[in-house]
This record gives C-alpha cells, structure tokens and sequence, in this order.
C-alpha cells in the first residue's frame, strides 16, 4: 500500500467514524437492554434475599440460595426427564419432518396442496387448545405419565415442515439428477444430497426446538403426574407462589440451575449457532 | 442401499428411544389427588408427609398426591383428566371455580356423600366464613384446605419514628389515612400504604367494599354488584389513596413485589395475604405488626385459597376413602400442623383449640389475628363464568387506578358486560 491510499482510508474511516460509533451505541443498547434480565437473575441467585432490590457491590456472595431450590424438588432427576424429552423429540421432529418436507418439495401427488395446507393451518392453532384432546389421545394410547406423551403432539412439527420443505425446493435439480444417473434411489438422493445441503437449517431448527421444549411448561404438567416423567420447569414453578408473592433470589437461583446447560451450550457453540441462523435465514 | 438402510435404522432408534422412555405408567392407585401450591416454600413435602402419614393409618388405602401447578394449572389439569377418562378421585382447588365445576358436571355435594350424624357434625365443624365459597345451592360443594385471608402488616418502627403508637394500628379508614399521611416521606420514597393492584385486585377490592358495607356478588353466583354506590365509593377511595392523598404510589402495585417493598422499607403498612406470614416473619429486620383491615361501616376481608373437591366419576368404594382422606387432613391436630407449617390459617375452631396451636399462638401472637377476622369475613368473589367475570373487575380496577376511567365509568360498565355473562344463569333469564 501507498501513503496516498492509506491517508485516504483513514480520511474515509475518519468521516464515517460517527455512524460507526451509532451503530455501536445501538448494538450495545440492545445487548445490555438483552441481558439485564439475566444479570438480574445471577445478582438475585448469589446474594442473601435482602440484596434482591438493592446494588450494593460488594454485599456478600452466597450459594445458599441455590441449596434451598435444590431442596424443593427433584431437580437430579427432572434434569434427566428434560434432556431425554429434548432429544428424543429431536430425533423424532428430524425423522418426520425431513420425510414429510422432501415429500412436500419434490413430489406431486393427489392432494398434496391440500395436505400442505392442513399442515400450515397446524401453525395457527396454539397447542394449549388441544390439551383435552390431546389428553385424551394419549389417554386412549395407554401412555398418560410418559415421556412419549409429552413429546408426541408436537413430534409432527408443522414448522419443522414448512422449513425444511422451503430448503429443500431451493436446492439444484441438477444435484438430485446426478444423484440418480448415479443410482440412488429415492431415499438416498434424500440422505447424500438434501439432508448435507440443510445442515445449517437442521441445527438452527434443532435449537428452536431444544430451548422451545426446554420451556414448555403446561402440557409437560398436565399429561404427567410423577417425579419419574416431569420435567425441569415443572420443578420449577414450585417457585413461583402466586398467593404469596415470589421470593426473588430462591427463584432466581432455581431458573439458573434449569437454564445452565443450555447456557452453556450456547456460550460454547455460539459461533456455530450464529452461522447457522445467517445461512439459514432465520433470526 | 446404504444410505437407505442407516436412514431406516436412525428411525427405528429414534421410536426405540422414544419407546424406551416410557415410564412405569399409572399403577392401580385407590386414589389420585391433585393439589395446587400458592405459597412459598416446599410445601410438596409437607403435603407429602401428611399423604404418608395417612396411608401408615389406612394400609387398605393408596393416595397418589400429584403436585398440579397453580390453581389455574390444577382445574385444567383435573378437567383434562376427567373428560379423557382417567380422571383423578379428589383434588386441591382453588375455592372459587365452585360454579365452573358444578356446571361442568364434575363435582359431587358432599352432602350426597355423608352418611352418619358424626359425619354431618364434620361437616358442620368449620367456620363460618370459610364455607361460603364451598356452599351453592343449598348444599356443600367444597372443604376448606388451604385457606388465607387479607391482613395488613405494618412496621412498628416506622410508627415510632412517626410518633405514632405502634399497638395501636389503625381501626378506621379514617385512622388509616391519617397514619398514612404520617408515615409517608416524599423525599425518602417511603410510602404510607401499599394496597397490590396487580395478580388479584378484585381480591383486595372484596375486602374495602365489604369494609363500606356491600358485598360484590349473591349467593347464587348469577348476580354481582360492581356498581352499586357502596362499591364505587370503596374505588374511589382506593383511587385517592394515591391520586389525591399521595400516601401510596399512584397507578398500580405489583402483587409480587410487595413483600419485597415492606420488608425494605419503603412502605409502612401492606395489605396481604396471610400467606406471606411466615416469609415476612423469616425475613424482616424490624419489628413489624399484624393487624386486622381497617373498618368503614364495619372490617371486613374476603377469604380466599383452595377447598377439597370429590369427583362425580368416582365409585362408592373410593368416594369413602376420598372421605376418609379429607377427614383426615382437616382433623384438629392436622390442620394446625398444616397452619404452623405454611402460615395458611387453622380452618376450625377445634384446630386452634389443640396444643400445638395454642402454643403457636402465644409465640407469635399475629397468627392470630388472620382468625379473628374471620368473624368479619366473605366470600371471595366467584360466580359462573367466574374468570371472565373477575376479569371485567380486574380490569375495571385498574382502569380506576391509572386515571383511564373514573369509578363510575370503570364498574358501570364492568357491572353490565357481567350482567351480559350470567343472565342465563338467572331464573327464568
């Protein structure tokens, strides 16, 4: 590089340095604004109760609040019954959306808009509407108070679907005649082209999913009545205690111990997740 | 042929997993429970300890006590239960979903279940005050549990410092709001008074309209009385507790926090429930008092909490054990061992008769005042169509409260959209 275009650079980087520094304060606004509540939460969980309203920096740390929570319920065990609903239904919402998706985007079949159409009005429909129902489906299914049954209703996932669907029709026909002058069947055009070709859409919908049903709190409660089958957040609303209002630091700890793992899976893969919703198009 | 047949084999783990979750599902149970929790602290295992007590009594009879979420939580939960056919026996809630259960069908009278004298003298044993929500119709729907009434806690420091006597809280409206001014210091944001307008403001409102005089519904639960001139009155002066008089914030205050506010400080007195008793005893750095809700015409709280229901699907042989159950929970010694424990009230005369309970009340004498009011006390606000009812009044409230709409407006209109909801329940509407 030459002195003249570096003078010019740092002329340019000079006069555009305010609009940079905007974006900055706009970025950092909203990413302050995002994480107070969660810096609430650890101020709460590792202060004795009297700090909860209060800033003092350098009032007492304490971890008594995250031995108490442990004591009001299960937690060991409801930490286990959500990592095997999470992952369970993961795998089943892949298996089925993926067949129903490349169905939906490459075949035509009698019906097929009408199909589709049935599964995007499943998008409108809030689930909590069918707790009867769905109550009673299980109930029919022999399988109230089971892991299955709460993953079940939600196993066909209407958005997961719609998305892989929308992926899959923007992949090149050229790719999938290769694939089948190269005989591949059907099924394996669907496994060595689709599926590698949607990676990133696979692991931005398998995190909504994860952290959606990591949440779930009703349907969990209702379907379920043991200690062997609930799980974290139903552990958690232990804590919430409309009638006498909340104690702040006891709940806080209990939200930190259910939302660690997930915290830190997102701290670790961060750049992966970040990438992922880039290419994917989803934010 | 590969790529197909690990394709295949990824599902079949995938419903092998799924499968393999499957937990031991229902054993034959004699009797499943459903109970809410609404207060801090584990009451499961309180709940649970008294289950296990009762089954060491009665080997023959199996309990499932399942912990159901809130009260809104646990009348799903029982509803979905029972119109799929694997329905609970007996359930925890709260006491005013009475007419939403009876006109759903789901309930039985316990009236129909009773047989021996003795057993009608139990269900005579309870006070008063506690039974009108669990009484419609001329008959008995719902046994008192765990039950709670509006209190007003106050700091006695912050009287002292305000040169007022702290034995002697106020008795009157008129009392209340001269000590509130006292007691309020702008410039230290401390307040006079605190009365929770969010969570459950028809609740706190039940208790000033009964305080002037009137209460909010019949007894029937097809008729309410949001605008008549004893109710407006009672909004109106809530209103100007902050809007004009300043001694509590204006707008609305959050439920949640409130605790939290008192224990800080920045208010003198709150209104609460009785719930809170045992946290604010645990946590308060001052001497602080209980007292009962200042009087108008006369004092006067509504009660609140959750009552026994017994299922309609239920056949004789577990309705007797699901009697037997509830007998055992509400016994003298049982009940004042649930009331020492979670700050919930004893909900008989004979639990506050017991040792236990009489020993706790010379100790911490505020555990009594929450059972002297009764003698004051009234239903809490519950009709058919209950939610949307109270909705209206919640939100009439706190339309008052911001300044959107003046009483008047607010409840008159609150009085009519409700009028709308129960007319079909009226004789002949």
């Amino acid at each position: 590089m030459t002195d003249g275009t570096m003078t010019a650079a740092s002329a340019r980087s000079r006069v555009r340095w305010p609009t940079i520094r905007l974006d900055w304060i706009a970025a950092w606004l909203l990413g302050v604004l995002w994480i107070l509540p969660l810096a609430y939460a650890f101020w709460a969980a590792f202060h004795p109760s009297e700090f909860v309203t209060r800033f003092e920096p350098f009032a007492p740390l304490t971890l008594d609040n995250f031995r108490e929570a442990w004591t009001y319920a299960p937690f060991a065990r409801y930490f286990l019954n959500t990592f095997l609903l999470v992952t369970g239904l993961l795998a089943a919402q892949f298996v089925l959306c993926t067949l129903a998706g490349f169905a939906f985007a490459r075949f035509t079949f009698a019906g097929h808009q009408v199909a589709f159409a049935l599964v995007l009005m499943q998008l409108m429909i809030t689930p909590e509407v069918l707790i009867v129902e769905n109550y009673a489906t299980m109930a029919g299914l022999g399988l109230v108070d089971s892991i299955p049954a709460i993953a079940l209703p939600y196993a066909a996932s209407a958005f997961g679907i719609f998305l892989l669907r929308q992926t899959f029709k923007t992949v090149p026909r050229e790719l999938e005649d290769a694939a089948r002058i190269e005989g591949c069947s059907w099924l394996g055009v669907l496994w060595r082209v689709y599926v590698p070709l949607a990676r990133p859409v696979y692991l931005a919908y398998g995190l909504v999913s994860v952290s959606h049903h990591w949440n779930n709190f009703l349907w969990p409660l209702v379907i379920t009545n043991s200690v062997e089958t609930r799980p974290l957040t139903v552990g958690l609303a232990i804590f919430a205690a409309p009638e006498s209002g909340v104690n702040w630091a006891v709940l806080s700890a209990g939200t930190l111990m259910s939302v660690a793992p997930l915290l830190v899976a997102f701290l670790l893969f961060q750049r992966q997740f970040v990438q992922s919703f880039m290419q994917a198009g989803i934010k | 042929m590969k790529p197909f047949r690990s394709l295949k084999m990824a599902a079949m783990a995938a419903a092998v997993g799924l499968a393999g979750m499957t937990a031991a599902a229902a054993e034959t149970t004699k009797l499943t429970m459903y109970y809410p929790v609404a207060v801090g602290g584990p009451l499961t295992k309180i709940v649970d300890g008294l289950v296990a007590d009762f089954e060491a009594e009665n080997p023959d009879i199996d309990v499932e006590a399942i912990y159901a979420g809130n009260y809104n939580d646990a009348r799903i939960k029982a509803l979905a239960a029972l119109q799929s056919g694997e329905p609970a026996q007996l359930s925890v809630m709260f006491s005013i979903d009475i007419y939403d259960l009876i006109e759903q069908d789901a309930i039985v009278a316990f009236d129909d279940i009773v047989e021996t004298d003795e057993e009608r003298a139990w269900l005579a044993s309870f006070y008063p005050a506690l039974m009108e929500n669990g009484q419609t119709l001329g008959k008995t729907w719902g046994i008192p549990f765990q039950r709670s009434t509006i209190v007003m806690y106050y700091n006695k420091d912050m009287f002292r410092a305000a040169g007022l006597d702290p034995d002697n809280p106020p008795a009157t409206w008129d009392e209340l709001l001269t000590a509130s001014k006292a007691l309020t210091d702008a410039d230290k944001g401390q307040y006079g008074l605190m009365i929770p307008s969010t969570g459950y403001p028809y609740w706190m409102f039940g208790a000033l309209t009964m305080q002037n005089g009137q209460v909010l519904m019949n007894g029937d639960g097809n008729e309410t009385y949001f605008d008549k001139p004893a109710v407006v009155e009672a909004l109106t002066f809530w209103h100007a507790l902050g809007a004009e008089h300043k001694v509590m914030p204006e707008g609305t205050i959050e439920w949640g926090t409130l605790r939290q506010n008192f224990l800080e400080g920045k208010t003198a007195m709150m209104w609460h429930s009785t719930g809170n008793l045992t946290a604010v005893k645990k946590n308060a750095s001052f001497d602080f008092g209980v007292a009962m809700l200042p009087a108008r015409e006369q004092r006067g709280t509504p009660t609140g909490g959750g009552n026994f229901y017994i299922f309609k699907q239920t056949s004789e042989e577990e309705r007797r054990a699901a009697m037997k159950l509830i007998r055992f929970m509400t016994s003298p010694e049982r009940a004042a061992q649930w009331s020492i424990e979670t700050g919930y009230i004893g909900i008989s005369q004979a639990s506050y008769d017991t040792q236990a309970l009489k020993d706790y009340v010379v100790e911490f004498p505020p555990a009594k005042v929450a059972r002297d009011q009764l003698e004051f006390a009234t239903a809490e606000l519950s009709t058919y169509q209950t939610g949307r009812v109270r909705k209206l009044l919640d939100d009439a409230i706190q339309a008052a409260l911001t300044g959107q709409k003046t009483p008047e407006e607010a409840l008159g209109e609150a009085q009519s959209q409700a009028d709308r909801l129960l007319k079909p329940y009226r004789q002949g509407g």
